[in-house]
């Protein structure tokens, strides 16, 4: 018998009494740690976006997002000029169209690799892409539903190793040139096995021959249904020479973001929308944030709940073994043994308690990350179903009635802008819990901790209680 | 040799200060049984648990083997109270928690005893107040009251002390079995030649002890 084993043994004598005490500490450590492992998913996740922050600001015409919007094309002239800027370490171009191989408008012999399916079809009716075809062709067609096709996006890029947001990965072939006018393309994975191309075949667009130099596969269906070629290629073929639908500017530092993206808007002032990555980052980090400092409350809630029931506890028998107290130090119990022995005690009950707390931990982390993340973030996060993405023909849609009209390029571009948006924000509630050794010995941690503030009442108490007490009668 | 000289303990409960010790003055020799006596409330205790070092008095001095008591510091009372005195009490006031093999290790373990030395000689404590065996691992609320008051003897007997100090240890036993217990601390106190100062009520019991002190209000009335 010692300090130790009797700490341990005083922790049994009241079963009940300990059962529920352990019960009531485990849920509040399971609690804390539940939180802390909420905590740092959430910390894990912030830092990784924080750390995926791209230094580029996307510049895109002002109006346009996606292939909705309006307003006019930046010209290359005025983004060429942001090449001077201090801090500016390149930019990248792009123009985009789009080929189709159905109606009047053909102008190239690929298939698109993406069915219209039910969510193009509607986009097309609802669009102004079946109404504006229905209505120019016939009276007796008008209003009946047409056919649509997806037409397959054409991008003339500066830098051919970016595409969407996302390095471009090819399969087979080589890079092209981007800054060269040749008759040179790379295609998607998807619309080269619906054509049937391969490295050297030959494909037509806008009546000329173009060659397959490389395949790329980004991962999505909607982007391997795309041909990119060099900035000057397409600007020609597709008769926009000088125009461009958007542009990236790399900045040298993150710490200069700031700055560089005052200067890029003072320079295209109103006929450019500039976006920051870094703003962008912002914001999709803002939800979890909020759940960061959520988690933090409640797990500083209930380490102190759990102190203050061991408190509690350790006050309420101490009073109730006043005399066993005093009896020991009669007998020659020192205040240091006696409190340890008590602190063992206390130690023994939130030991338990930390246990029962690992178990609930373990299983609730995850889902009360998710579910905390989810509720706060629902309205930040956007899902891309293949064949959707950048809001095809939706609403005021392709075409738009006029478009085909030839009102002006009216909505081509943006592209590169609003993937590159989705990328960062997309994934935030996509968050991965682990319970290391790191949170058990956290959970001990909490639990010894919260035993020694515990006691800290009670070793006051035990140090006051006279020895002489136990003369008096019971 | 205990030598009390002049002991004042006051309480101050209330306005009113009551004096539960009033200039108390007398000498037990070493080896001695001796009594106190008297009514209740008249200071019994209070002076049981100054010589005991469990309080401190207002005014006087306690000399017990030639140290004064009231001029040790804290940390030596409770090595006073730890080596030098063995105290038994009416409540017996053994731990619920421990066997009666363990309440009599206890003090031991707090004089830094070893281990295996703590349980031999509790266990022939034990066996010399007459609890055997089984008996020796019960808790105390599985013991009669005249068993849980002879392990209450040997714990006090556990370090070997100098004095042992009892109050009223027969006070809640029948008139059989405390003069059962008495007789044990009688010959405990030859056998070993230990000091024992008992508190009692009954005239019987004190006029067997070597010597009687009679207490009325707080002041020593008679020797
Ligand atoms: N801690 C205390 N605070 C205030 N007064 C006290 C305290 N302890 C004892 N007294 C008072 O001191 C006086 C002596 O008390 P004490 O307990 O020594 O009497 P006693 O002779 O042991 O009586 P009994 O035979 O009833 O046990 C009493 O008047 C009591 O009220
Ligand atoms: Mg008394």
């Amino acid at each position: 018998m010692n300090v130790f084993t009797r700490g341990i043994r005083n922790a049994f004598r009241n079963g009940i009494r300990t059962l529920s005490i352990v019960a009531i500490l485990g849920l509040s450590i399971g609690l804390s740690l539940t939180m802390l492992v909420a905590n740092k998913a959430v910390g894990n996740k912030i830092a990784t976006v924080k750390s995926s922050i791209g230094n580029t600001i996307s510049i895109a015409p002002a109006g346009v997002q996606g292939f909705e919007g309006g307003g006019n094309p930046l010209t290359q002239a005025s983004v060429d000029t942001l090449k001077s800027l201090a801090h500016v370490s390149s930019i990248s171009e792009s123009i985009n169209d789009r080929l189709t191989s159905s109606g009047d408008s053909s102008n190239t012999n690929l298939v698109s690799s993406i069915d219209a399916g039910s969510l193009g079809q509607r986009f097309g009716r609802e669009g102004g892409f079946g109404g504006g075809f229905g209505g120019g062709a016939s009276g007796s067609t008008a209003g009946q539903a047409q056919t649509f096709t997806i037409p397959v996006t054409a991008t003339g890029v500066s830098d051919t190793s970016q595409y969407a947001g996302s390095a471009v990965k090819l399969t087979s072939g080589s890079q092209i040139d981007g800054t060269a006018d040749k008759p040179v393309a790379l295609i998607g994975k998807d619309l080269a096995t619906k054509n049937n191309l391969t490295v050297g075949s030959t494909f037509t667009a806008y009546g000329s021959a173009i060659t397959v130099s490389g395949i790329f596969d980004t991962g999505t269906s909607f982007s391997n249904n795309a041909v990119i070629f060099s900035l000057p290629t397409l600007q020609r073929l597709s008769s926009q020479v000088g125009d461009i639908t958007s542009a990236t500017a790399t900045v040298d530092s993150i710490s200069n973001m700031d700055s560089v993206t005052a200067a890029v808007k003072s320079k295209l002032g109103s006929t450019a929308d500039v976006t920051s990555s870094k703003d962008q980052a912002a914001n999709a980090i803002a939800p979890l944030d909020s759940v960061k400092t959520i988690s933090v409350f409640s797990l500083v809630g209930a380490v102190v709940a759990g102190a203050v029931i061991i408190l509690l506890t350790m006050v309420m028998v101490v009073r109730e073994r006043k005399r066993e107290i005093g009896v020991t130090k009669a007998i020659g119990g020192s205040n240091l043994s006696i409190i340890s022995q008590f602190m063992v005690e206390a130690l023994t009950l939130t030991i338990l308690g930390a246990v029962v707390g690992l178990v609930i931990g373990v299983i609730g982390g995850q889902p009360v990350t998710k579910l905390l993340v989810s509720n706060s973030t629902t309205s930040a996060t956007t899902t891309a179903t293949p064949g959707q993405r950048g809001s095809f023909g939706g609403g005021s849609g392709f075409g738009g009635g006029q478009s085909t009209g030839g009102g002006g390029i009216t909505r081509r571009g943006g592209f590169g802008g609003a993937l590159g948006r989705n990328s960062a924000v997309k994934g935030i509630s996509n968050i991965k819990t682990q319970v290391g050794p790191g949170i058990l010995l956290d959970g001990f941690g909490a639990a010894i901790f919260i035993a020694l503030v515990g006691s800290a009442l009670a070793a006051g108490m035990i140090a006051k209680v006279r020895p002489s007490e136990v003369m008096r009668a019971e | 040799m205990i030598e009390v000289k002049h002991l004042v303990k006051t309480f101050k409960s209330g306005d009113t200060n009551v004096d539960a010790t009033n200039n108390i003055s007398f000498k037990v020799p070493d080896g001695q049984f001796a009594s106190i006596i008297g009514r209740s409330g008249s200071g019994k205790s209070t002076l049981l648990s100054l010589l005991g070092a469990l309080d401190k008095p207002t005014s006087g001095s306690i000399v017990i083997g030639g140290q004064d008591l009231t001029k040790l510091s804290d940390h030596e009372l409770i090595t006073y109270r730890c080596k030098a005195i063995g105290f038994v009490f009416q409540g017996y006031n053994l731990v619920p928690n421990l066997t009666a093999l363990e309440n009599v290790m206890l003090p031991m373990e707090f004089a830094k005893v070893s281990r295996a030395e703590r349980k031999t000689r509790a266990s022939e404590l034990l066996e010399q107040v007459g609890l055997k065996d089984d008996k020796q691992l019960r808790k105390p609320g599985r013991l009669s009251g005249g068993e849980q008051q002879r392990v209450a003897i040997a714990r006090a007997l556990a370090n070997k002390p100098k004095l042992i100090l009892a109050d009223e240890p027969t006070g809640n036993l029948d008139s059989a079995t405390g003069k059962m217990i008495f007789d044990l601390l009688h010959k405990l106190s030859r056998s070993e030649n230990t000091t024992i100062i008992v508190v009692t009520h009954d005239l019987a019991i004190a006029g067997k002890t070597d010597a009687t002190f009679k207490l009325d209000d707080g002041k020593l009335v008679s020797k």
